[in-house]
């Protein structure tokens, strides 16, 4: 990352990234875009808060993960009673191979969900984000051990509910 | 940490070395903890191939404009330009065969095969991909122009993905006319029978994933709009 290079093209490159992160958190890709998007506003409005020097992946991470809790909370109550839980996993029966890339996306966006909020963002920072634990740790403001347990359960949970197809 | 939270850190490559070839050893005597091993390590290939194509596609242009706020700007004519550039930078990212395309069907009009034209600052599917897109099924491909899947974009228009010679993208009906959403260009040095069996493009792949509304639509829902003028 260039240090000298002003906040905003920075903030630019991790883009593709913050999209990802999103993409793991949010129930579909909508949601994830909207929360890209509050998070790009929400570091803007904080620059004086970050510290040159650190990482602002992290920065930014941390932004994206908390404003996700706050809106998963309030969705968190209707999702109860909408949630079509299935309906995501079983389009991977669909035999055409062009849509594989698609439904992969899908289903595990899917399975995804499904899983505790306090799992799904370990699992998403360290299996699909490639964080460290203690990166994890210090970005959560989480005990190793409470990141390290989390993990445990939900990659477990997820490999129940995607990896036997 | 208790023993699954050792093999998982052991597996995440989170031990210390002496730690590490203990657990080594020890998964490599136990067949339970290698079949383990290896769905674990199977399952986060999974997730990185399903979710790193987002990272590698276009950050779409409403995120790149939340990046500059546009309350600085009082020269409106200024700001126009920059919406320009940027669309234009986006344009030039898309693809090189999206360059050729819109070279071809801006400056030289008259020719009958270019894949795209451009008309009121929009890009329309022409020539053998246009008719691919009115006329074919996914079930029966015929000539130089594949179609992928149809379905129904969180806008509500019909949109279809397509693999043509150099390229492969997605349109969606608008106006009466395939309205281009994404064009990309088949990598360097490969053939399009061998990009067809490779399956789609990722950076196509993520455009339609996050454009698209519930499922793709099957043979006989393709079948049925087609029937019913793509609506």
């Amino acid at each position: 990352m260039n240090q000298f290079s002003p906040f905003e093209d920075q903030l630019g490159s991790l883009l593709p990234r913050l999209r990802r992160f999103a993409h793991t958190l949010s129930r579909d890709p909508a949601d994830a875009d909207d929360l890209t998007q509050a998070t790009i506003e929400r570091a803007l409005r904080s620059k004086a808060q970050w510290e040159p020097g650190t990482r602002l992946d992290s920065w930014c991470y941390r932004i994206m993960r908390n404003l996700w809790i706050d809106t998963a909370r309030s969705r968190s109550r209707k999702a109860v009673h909408e949630a079509p839980e299935e309906e995501g996993l079983n389009v991977g029966e669909d035999p055409r191979d062009a849509i594989d890339a698609t439904v992969d996306l899908k289903r595990v966006m899917a399975a995804m969900a499904r899983l505790p909020d306090e799992q799904r963002e370990v699992v998403a920072l360290i299996l699909v984000e490639g964080f460290g634990y203690r990166e994890v740790s210090e970005m959560l403001g989480l005990p190793i051990g409470t990141v390290s347990s989390r993990l445990v359960r939900g990659r477990t949970a997820l490999l129940a509910m995607v990896g036997e197809s | 940490m208790n023993d699954d939270e050792k093999f998982f850190a052991w597996l995440d490559g989170e031990l210390e070395p002496v730690d590490a070839a203990e657990m080594k050893a020890k998964v490599a005597a136990d067949p339970e903890l290698r079949r383990m091993a290896e769905q674990h390590r199977a399952l986060g290939a999974q997730m990185r191939s399903a979710f790193d194509p987002i990272a590698a596609a276009l950050v779409p242009e409403r995120l790149q404009a939340a990046l500059r706020p546009t309350t600085q700007v009082i020269d409106f004519a200024a700001a126009k330009r920059a919406r320009s550039l940027l669309a234009l930078a986006q344009w030039t990212a898309l693809a090189a065969t999206l360059a050729i395309g819109i070279f071809v069907g801006t400056r030289v009009p008259h020719v009958t095969d270019a894949p795209v034209e451009a008309q009121g600052g929009k890009l329309y599917a022409a020539a053998a991909v246009n008719q691919a897109l009115d006329s074919q099924l996914a079930s029966a491909p015929a000539g130089n122009v594949r179609i992928g899947l149809t379905y129904r974009d969180q806008a509500g228009e019909i949109c279809r993905t397509f693999t043509a010679t150099a390229a492969s993208g997605v349109a969606c009906r608008n106006g009466g006319r395939w309205q281009m959403k994404g064009l990309f260009a088949a990598p360097e040095g490969q053939d399009s029978s061998y990009r067809m069996a490779a399956g789609m493009d990722p950076n196509l792949a993520a455009l339609v994933g996050s454009t698209m509304a519930g499922e793709p639509f099957d043979a006989a829902a393709e079948r049925a709009t087609k029937a019913k003028g793509w609506r």
